[in-house]
């Protein structure tokens, strides 16, 4: 393999990285074909080296998703991060899955109930004085508030220990990874 | 898949020899990667995946360095907290290889450290 071929490959494999991260990427490995060749190896020799270049992409795209999940806690990059990961193979899929599909359903059902309820709290508060609910005004104002409140605090409460399980996820298969990863080499 | 055991065994510690390698002195990538293939036999694309890591991870940090010769160079150097992971990883290391020499004696060795890490 030359130098352009591997480069060309490895930035194929980059796709849907940030420009600024790609770049970087591509002058490490740029910069290390031309520290080699100062000591006068030949291109294939330091393309064999350094390995194949898809697998390396892979592992460089999980390393960027985990790091811009731990810069923004965003949904998109929580789902770049596992989708960085699962694609490594560290993680069985077929077992894990069913699992992640199933949480996730959860947690999404959740906060459709923790928003609806906060809607609901809102149209009581708002509406309350007009209609003559049980009780009178106050209560209707009250009442409504503490949907909202309580709504919230829901949705706070799941929100938070979605970051956690995401984190978890990260953890446990960059810990999983480094040892299995070997054994799919060889 | 006879190597895999020396593999893993070798992907285990590469975090911890390149902070080893950085502790000593501050360093770029490819000298970093050329220092590791020789001492321990490791690949040397194992090495940029791993910079970014520990560099998300804080151990370490970047700075550019003018070169004579084309663009600056990107050098690496030990964060407070990459040295303190040294610190940690190395006291886990020699207990581990401590109590697999001992296993690997002949006759057991009265008080071997065989718990300690």
């Amino acid at each position: 393999m030359t130098r352009i071929e591997f480069l060309d490959r490895l930035c194929k494999g980059l796709t849907g990285l940030p420009p600024a991260t790609l770049k970087e990427i591509m002058a490490d490995y740029e910069a290390h074909f031309k520290d080699a060749a100062a000591e006068g190896r030949s291109e294939s020799e330091v393309a064999a080296a350094l390995g194949d270049p898809e697998r390396l992409a892979r592992e460089l795209k999980a390393e960027a998703g985990v790091k811009s999940w731990d810069e923004a806690k965003t949904p998109s990059n929580a789902t770049a991060a596992i989708v960085g990961i699962l694609g490594l193979g560290a993680l069985d899929i077929l077992i894990l899955l069913p699992l992640l599909g199933g949480v996730v359903g959860t947690l999404i059902g959740i906060f459709a109930a923790a928003i609806g309820g906060f809607i609901a709290g809102g149209v009581v508060f708002a509406a309350g004085p007009f209609l003559g609910f049980p009780g009178g005004i106050f209560a209707a104002l009250l009442g409504g508030f503490g949907v909202m409140l309580l709504s919230a605090a829901v949705g706070a409460i799941t929100l938070a220990l979605t970051i956690w399980m995401v984190n978890g996820v990260v953890w446990f298969a960059r810990l999983h990874y480094r040892v299995l990863k070997p054994a799919l080499e060889s | 898949m006879p190597e895999t055991i020396d593999i893993q065994l070798k992907k285990g510690v590469l975090g911890l020899c390149v902070l080893a390698v950085l502790a000593r002195n501050e360093s770029y990538a490819y000298e970093i990667a050329s220092h590791l293939s020789d001492a321990i036999g490791m690949g040397e694309g194992t090495i940029y995946p791993l910079m970014r890591r520990m560099q998300t991870d804080g151990l370490v940090t970047t700075y550019l360095v003018e070169s004579s010769s084309g663009p600056s160079r990107k050098y690496y150097k030990l964060t407070d907290a990459g040295r303190a992971a040294l610190d940690a990883q190395a006291a886990e290391w020699r207990g581990f290889a401590a109590a697999v020499d001992a296993l690997l004696e002949p006759v057991p060795v009265a008080n071997a450290p065989l718990e300690e890490a």
